[in-house]
């Protein structure tokens, strides 16, 4: 019982988890990503669709990689090489994101609201679990992206040229090329996360189905700061509330606690932590 | 000639038609047209066909008087984003803010039994308290705790939205449907229409009248100066003594107000009762959104963005039902558009540097 | 030999300011070269010409003998340049052997980042040359001083054959700076040429091997150290042993103070605070190098940032009042930061104009409106009497030129007569000829019997304008002196804390 609890946190937790160390990357390279709810969006749907049209999950994926990867150079070329407010043009991506996904999906699948198909195979399993192949994946990449930050030169500049561009520009790193690099690879984790939502968590895709969770993913990533291992238990933190609400639905919650109490509860962890940092900040000072 | 807000006169441009077509927001609506014609042709519809069925869909026949109706709650969303945008706050929950508008309207049009004119106004004061207190919380959340309002507002709008959606369902639900709705309003608490018409209801004037006032506090007010000072530069408005927490949460909190009321104007009239999903699935959000980013920093543009918009938005469902187009088409020509504004006026930035 | 580095005719200009006319230099292999001048003379300009920051408008730089062009601070590093800038630039977030070693980062045989090495290679640096410092504390918590010592280590590990410092001393106590320069001279006998860049005079005197002195981007004197004399130095420098001009005794000596500080603490804890205080129709001077504890001092003086101790205004205690409150009793700032604080560039010219007055009847109409009538009066008024160039006061103020913004703020500021104004740093990249319009115009807020608080780096702004000087070390007032008595090398001494 409680494994399976354990379960269906881990299942929840990972595309959000991809999300966020898509967003942790760029905020280290100092561009504030909050296009990653549409991009899980565009994860989801290319999976589904080249999954459908393949007969294969894992060309699914791919797809959805390759084709998030595009749809973030619509962020990447103009926040990074123009210099134009990121906020405003994910802003139009989001919407972009929602309104493509929803309308290829009636002229390819040829209907609204949720698709779903006996013919539309999901993820295998990993032996032994209901977890899909790519949840260790998020995982591991975590750990990936704890060790690259720290270990490696293009990590630490990376970590550098976060907080301060001109001065990295002056020991001659290419500050707009890290900036791209993050934010298109945040484009590939968003495609892995999508597909995870669409072909791991369910084997199907609904309107808007990312509901959220790259909204999450950015919280998440302002608790963390640039920490991966930090990054983790923010979204360990939003997979319990939503495993939580699931099995309370169950129990006979309203649906609508259930859709509430993630963002309740990350929004509330986010006020604690804040005011617990604050009142330390104060007390240094004083 | 003509005098601003500053009273400094300033004179109109001699090539004053080429600037207007190749301005941003005129670039932009031409290009995400563009761009739209193209994803149509590639997901095999024909853009000849679709764009008539969407300009006949919003304005041919019948359909103009429902394209008016809908500009209301557009044009009042337009205000809920433009509002906190002049202080430099983006409001994306508007749709928790709207929604929880519209279902307070609904509860207190349907449990408190206030007589005359004051059915409706009670109800329309509620759903402006509810909204915003909605978009408020998000104020000191953003100025005390530094979570971003746009963060903020859009992390508290799903919730929102889901505590509406319950209180339709459940404590506000007409029994025995099977759909989640309140029962028809009483006849007291019903917007009266306009000149007849079947849609279009008392809620043009007001939220053209609140407009007004919005544009008058905007440019002529010393409040509005501080506003936008503040959205210019917080420093430079902490520097003038503003008090920046304080208008930074209230211009929220006016926005959520105007949401609100978008909510409530909405229930207020046909089909005069609250249907989950109703309000929030024809995207007045993000319509509104893309109005104010068209507008590119000219609040006398918003209202005729909004319009553009709302024409869009219902002429997409006109063109699902004529030409079988999916009306989402919509929402992709909205995001293309923000997407090019910004882009087009930084481009027009780069080349003047 | 052939020297490490020459520069020839180079010329660079800014506008209308010729910040370098034809400079030339020649750095020798292993000498200390000082290079001095007042502020605004071209010795920053020059340095970043040679650092790859600018190109210059004509000239070439010889590197070890062959042209050439730097396009960026890399190239330059990648030709053994080093240097070691006036406001450090590091990384807070990263360590300190992280910032070392950032950009020239050693990696381990499977080509991961090599952190033990990096901090061995910090230590042993750090050891050589004296400069202990903890290779694995992140940065953003070291106070200034250490912050300096990490760049120079960073310019080290990079093995820099020509390293440049920009006024190393400004953060430096005078022990400090003693020991700098002993790692100064050390590296010198090694081989390296070290560029000082500088305007005090007894550093270079006491280290240099050779000076190089720059006025109004000239070349004014080329000197071996050891065969000049610092009287020949300032001759060099100012052009003439310039003294103070006479000044109009002050009429009231014994005015009650319009603004008052006691025991306000700009950092330290553990310190007394300072204790000053303005009269009316006196200007007191602020003199210190950058970071001395200005900005506390100024935002606890204006209420834009905690103040402790007690700040009275006009005899009201203010303490913990805010900044409508303080501008409505009598208060006008001008602040340094024109772009952030100071203006709103996006905002029209007549919109900045009235920020802070937009309550007053003058301009608050009935209902709380603003009176766009009277708005532009004032914004025409003042564009015609503080002689702010511009279309029209209807473009945004970023359309302006650096010095008619500047005349903007001080306009907005100094025209509503207030009994107390705070300036700071006036002058900043402002060409000359409104250098000398902003100076009339505080000096005449000193007639009108305003009291004015002076905070500038620049001596020679703050030797022409006070009646006294205060100079700030350290977050402390260390030094008072009388405007006859506030000679530059009397100034110079108390802001570096040498002063008894």
């Amino acid at each position: 019982m409680n494994l399976v609890f354990a379960g269906s946190v881990i299942t929840a937790t990972a595309p959000v988890l991809f999300a966020a160390l898509g967003g942790l990357l760029c905020a280290a390279a100092g561009v504030f990503n909050i296009a990653l709810e549409g991009q899980l969006l565009c994860g989801a749907f290319t999976a589904v669709v080249v999954g459908h049209e393949t007969g294969s999950a894992w060309l699914g994926v791919l797809a959805a990689v390759v084709a998030t990867v595009l749809f973030a150079a619509l962020l990447s070329v103009p926040a990074v090489s123009l210099g134009t407010e990121p906020i405003v043009v994910a802003v139009g991506t989001n919407l972009l994101a929602l309104g493509l996904t929803s309308f290829l999906m009636r002229r390819i699948l040829g209907l609204g609201g949720t698709y779903s198909s006996p013919d539309l195979r999901g993820l295998p399993d990993l032996p032994y679990t209901s977890q899909s192949a790519l949840v260790p994946v998020a995982f591991l990449l975590t750990a990936a992206v704890a060790f690259w930050l720290r270990r490696t030169r293009s990590g630490l500049r990376l970590r550098a040229l976060g907080g301060e561009p001109e001065a990295a520009r002056s020991l001659g790193l290419k500050v707009t090329g890290y900036r791209h690099a993050a934010v298109l690879t945040a484009g590939a984790l968003c495609g892995l996360g999508g597909a995870q939502l669409s072909l791991g968590n369910v084997t199907l895709f609904s309107e808007g189905m990312s509901a959220g969770r790259g909204w999450v993913a950015v919280v998440a990533v302002m608790l963390a700061g640039t920490s991966p291992y930090r990054l983790l238990g923010a979204c360990l933190l939003f997979g319990v509330a939503e495993a939580l609400g699931f099995r309370l639905q169950g129990a006979g919650l309203p649906q609508q606690a259930a859709d509430a109490a993630p963002y309740l509860i990350t929004l509330a962890v986010l006020v604690v932590a804040r005011v617990i940092s604050t009142r330390r900040r104060k007390e240094r000072t004083v | 000639m003509s005098v601003t807000a500053d009273g400094v006169r300033t004179r109109r441009p001699r090539n004053a038609l080429r600037r207007v077509v190749l301005a941003p927001p005129v670039l932009a609506v031409a290009g995400a047209a563009l761009l739209g014609a193209l994803v149509m042709a590639a997901a095999g519809v024909s853009p000849g066909t679709a764009y008539p069925a969407l300009v006949r869909g919003a304005i041919g026949g019948g359909n103009l008087s429902y394209t008016i109706a809908s500009y209301v709650p557009t044009l009042g969303m337009a205000l809920a984003f433009a509002i906190p945008f002049r202080a430099g706050e983006f409001n994306l929950g508007g749709d928790g803010q709207l929604t929880l508008g519209g279902i307070t309207a609904a509860a207190v049009a349907l449990k408190m039994p206030l007589p005359g004119v004051l059915a409706v106004a009670g109800a329309l004061v509620a759903a402006v308290l509810a909204g915003a207190l909605t978009a408020g919380i998000s104020g000191p959340l953003a100025t005390r705790l530094g979570l971003p309002a746009i963060v903020g507002t859009l992390l508290i709008s799903t919730p929102a939205t889901a505590l509406a959606s319950y209180l339709v369902r459940f404590p506000l639900a007409e029994k025995g449907t099977g759909i989640a709705e309140t029962p028809l309003l009483p006849e007291r608490a019903q917007l009266p229409p306009l000149g007849g018409s079947e849609y279009v209801t008392a809620g043009l004037p007001i939220i053209l009248l609140v407009t007004l006032a919005w544009l008058w506090v905007d440019g002529g007010t010393v409040l509005g100066y501080e506003i936008r000072a503040l959205g210019a530069g917080r420093e430079f408005a902490r520097y003038g003594g503003l008090p920046v927490a304080r208008l930074a949460t209230s211009s929220l909190a006016a926005g959520g107000a105007l949401a609100g009321l978008s909510g409530a104007l909405i229930v207020l009239a046909q089909p005069y009762r609250y249907v989950d999903g109703a309000l929030t699935s024809p995207g007045y959000t993000f319509t509104g959104v893309a109005a104010v980013l068209l507008a590119a920093g000219r609040p006398r543009a918003v209202p005729v963005t909004a319009a553009l918009l709302t024409v869009l938005q219902v002429g997409g469902e006109g063109m699902e039902r004529d030409a079988g187009v999916p009306g989402q088409l919509t929402q992709v020509l909205e995001g293309l558009i923000i997407v090019l504004v910004a882009v087009l006026a930084t481009a027009r930035r780069l080349r003047r540097s | 030999m052939t020297p490490a580095a020459e520069l020839s005719g180079i010329t660079k200009r800014f506008g209308s300011v010729l910040a370098n006319d034809s400079v030339d230099l020649t750095v020798l292999r292993g000498e200390i070269h000082a290079v001095v001048g007042e502020n605004g003379a071209g010795k920053s300009t020059l340095m970043s010409v040679l650092y790859g920051l600018y190109r210059p408008d004509a000239g070439t730089v010889l590197r070890d003998g062959r042209p050439v062009r730097f396009r960026s601070p890399a190239d330059a590093i990648a030709a053994g340049l080093g240097m070691v800038h006036q406001r450090v630039r590091l990384f807070p977030e990263l360590t300190v052997a992280e910032n070392v070693v950032l950009g020239a980062e050693p990696v381990t045989r499977r080509g991961l980042l090599d952190r033990t090495s990096a901090v061995r290679r910090v230590t042993e640096l750090a050891e050589r040359y004296g400069l202990p410092v903890d290779a694995s504390a992140p940065v953003g918590g070291l106070p200034v001083g250490l912050r300096q010592r990490v760049e120079l280590l960073k310019a080290l590990h990079r093995q820099a054959e020509i390293l440049i410092l920009d006024e190393p001393t400004s953060v430096l106590t005078p022990a400090q700076a003693a020991r700098l320069f002993a790692v100064l001279r050390t590296l010198a006998e090694t081989g390296t040429s070290i560029l000082l860049i500088t305007h005090k005079l007894g550093e270079v005197l006491e280290t240099s091997d050779r000076v190089t002195v720059l006025r109004d981007g000239q070349v004014t004197g080329r000197f071996v150290t050891a065969e000049t004399s610092a009287a020949e130095l300032v001759h060099a420098m100012i052009g003439r042993n310039l003294a103070p001009a006479p000044r109009r005794p002050r009429e009231r000596p014994d005015a009650p103070y319009a603004l008052e500080a006691r025991g306000v603490r700009l950092g330290n804890t553990e310190d007394p605070g300072v204790t000053f205080g303005v009269r009316p129709g006196e200007i007191v001077g602020i003199a210190g190098v950058a970071g001395s504890g200005q900005r506390p001092l100024v935002d606890a003086l204006t209420g834009l940032g905690p103040a402790t101790g007690t700040v009275e205004l006009l005899g009201a205690d203010v303490t913990s009042a805010g900044v409508a409150t303080r501008r409505r009793l009598g208060l006008a700032y001008v602040p340094d930061d024109r772009d952030g604080r100071a203006t709103a560039p996006a905002l029209s010219l007549a919109r900045n104009l009235v920020m802070g007055d937009q309550r007053t009847p003058e301009l608050r109409g009935p209902l709380g409106g603003l009176r766009g009538r009277a708005v532009a009066a004032r914004a025409a008024d003042l564009v015609t009497r503080f002689g702010i160039r511009t279309a029209s006061a209807g473009v945004p103020l970023s359309t302006l030129s650096g010095g008619n913004a500047q005349k903007a703020v001080l306009a907005r500021e100094l025209a509503r007569r207030t009994p107390v104004v705070i300036v700071e740093e006036p002058t900043q990249g402002v060409d000359v000829g409104a250098q000398e319009q902003i100076h009339a115009l505080i000096a005449e807020a000193r007639e009108n019997g305003q009291a004015v608080l002076l905070l500038s780096s620049e001596l020679s702004e703050v030797r022409a304008l006070a009646d006294r000087v205060l100079v700030l070390f350290e977050g402390r007032l260390v030094a008072e002196f009388a405007a006859a008595e506030a000679t530059e090398a009397a100034l110079g001494a108390a802001m570096t804390g040498v002063a008894a």
